[in-house]
């Protein structure tokens, strides 16, 4: 069982009624989605009714060209077995399989829940820094290794594109030291105000 | 034919002017440019970040356990979790199955639509608390009398980029899911690397914004 063409099974005017009717449902739908988020609470009695008023007009305006495409055999979302003449001619190269990337998945996942008891551990600053963001640099070389299938990319590309990145964030890190002595440098410090404010009392 | 269709099938030696020195098509290339580019502004984005933290006197730590860490751990599993359902749709999309790929890009749509309506209890929570881009919340100014008022304006414009990426990732993985009998299998993947973009970026954003910034005050949150 296929799907039929939309312009060959319906006539214009046809296909201008259906289209008000989704153009409606749609509107329905919005307002029904904008009274529940604008009513305040939305389990009382009358925000309860404008949304289901709301709803069922949608439904009802819904039904018009769904019931229609239905009759006819004209199914919007159906992908056929056969594979599009496009896709036919393509070389793909992909490699890796579901217990692999479950494999990834599962470490991801571990090392997030390990960041998050890090992150309650009475540790030193620059410790916790340095632990939180390399777990977070091993996290993002699975990803891109193994996800975004970096690994089994050319060399070429990879030595284009990482040095590049890891060149330009060392370069926005120039002028970071200066953020250490910053507080030394400022004429005002922040402390001496309310001592001043009491002196005055 | 198109270039995307002579990838990988290359003339006998690169001399003979069939040089694709990256073997890739050229949309995939671009998009990966996009994505250093794109790596560069957050990575700008979360230095000017730790630039302001470092040089302030004191900077509010005011996260409690319940609900932002709750919250924050759960949105980054659900980005995760996502993750593999993306990769999943671009295995299936190999191997042209495309009833599978659509199913798993749907999987991977409602994950980040998970993410989202997570996040905006999380921003909406924060601004009834009275957190403004240059104001702290309430009583912050009381606990953290020292603290520049950046917070708020750090914290918005970090998750609030990355949330517009996650937001027009849903949309354009809608769009791919929709035509994906009009799409190349090499479409499907470039969807597939930005969305593992994204999921990378929220890597960096959930240690610096809400891990460092967990309050430790016994009772917090409760």
């Amino acid at each position: 069982m296929s799907s039929e063409n939309i312009r060959d099974v319906f006539r214009k005017s046809d296909l201008l009624l259906m289209g008000v009717c989704a153009l409606m449902a749609a509107g329905f739908l919005v307002l029904a989605g904008f009274n529940a988020a604008e009513a305040g609470k939305l389990l009382t009695i009358d925000s309860l009714f404008f949304t289901g008023i709301c709803l069922l007009l949608a439904v009802t305006f819904a039904a018009v060209p769904a019931l229609a495409m239905h009759q006819r055999g004209v199914r919007p979302f159906y992908v056929g077995d056969e594979v599009p003449p496009a896709r036919a001619r393509e070389h793909v190269h992909f490699e890796g399989g579901t217990k692999l990337f479950l494999n990834v998945l599962l470490g991801l996942l571990v090392l997030t829940v390990i960041e998050v008891f890090l992150a309650y551990k009475h540790v030193p600053l620059h410790i916790m820094l340095t632990l939180l963001i390399g777990l977070s640099l091993v996290k993002a070389a699975m990803i891109v290794a193994y996800f975004m299938h970096l690994k089994f990319e050319r060399m070429s590309l990879v030595l284009t594109l990482i040095p590049t990145l890891a060149v330009c964030i060392c370069l926005l890190f120039i002028v970071f030291p200066d953020s250490f002595r910053a507080g030394a440098l400022r004429t005002t410090k922040t402390e001496a105000v309310p001592a001043a404010a009491e002196k005055h009392e | 034919m198109s270039t995307e269709a002579h990838v990988g099938r290359l003339p006998a030696t690169e001399w003979d002017g069939g040089a694709l020195p990256y073997r890739v098509g050229h949309r995939k290339l671009g998009m990966w440019l996009f994505i250093v580019s794109d790596a560069m502004t957050f990575s700008a984005m979360l230095i000017a970040y730790s630039y302001a933290r470092v040089s302030s006197d004191a900077w509010p730590t005011p996260f409690p356990f319940y609900p932002s860490i709750i919250f924050s751990t759960t949105m980054t599993l659900f980005l995760l979790a996502s993750s593999f359902t993306m990769v999943m749709a671009v295995r299936a999309s190999a191997h042209n199955k495309l009833r599978a790929a659509r199913r798993w890009i749907g999987a991977t749509m409602l994950g980040g639509l998970t993410f989202l309506v997570l996040h905006s209890i999380e921003w909406s929570h924060l601004i009834h608390e009275g957190l403004r881009p240059f104001r702290l919340a309430g009583e912050w100014a009381e606990r953290w009398p020292q603290a520049p008022p950046l917070f708020g304006a750090s914290f918005f414009a970090i998750t609030g980029l990355h949330m517009f990426h996650v937001l027009t990732g849903v949309l354009y993985l809608g769009v791919v899911a929709l035509r994906i009998k009009k799409t190349r299998h090499e479409d499907v993947e470039i969807s597939g690397l930005y969305w593992h973009f994204v999921d990378l970026v929220w890597m960096f954003v959930f240690p610096l914004i809400y891990l460092m910034s967990v309050d430790f005050t016994p009772g917090a949150g409760h």
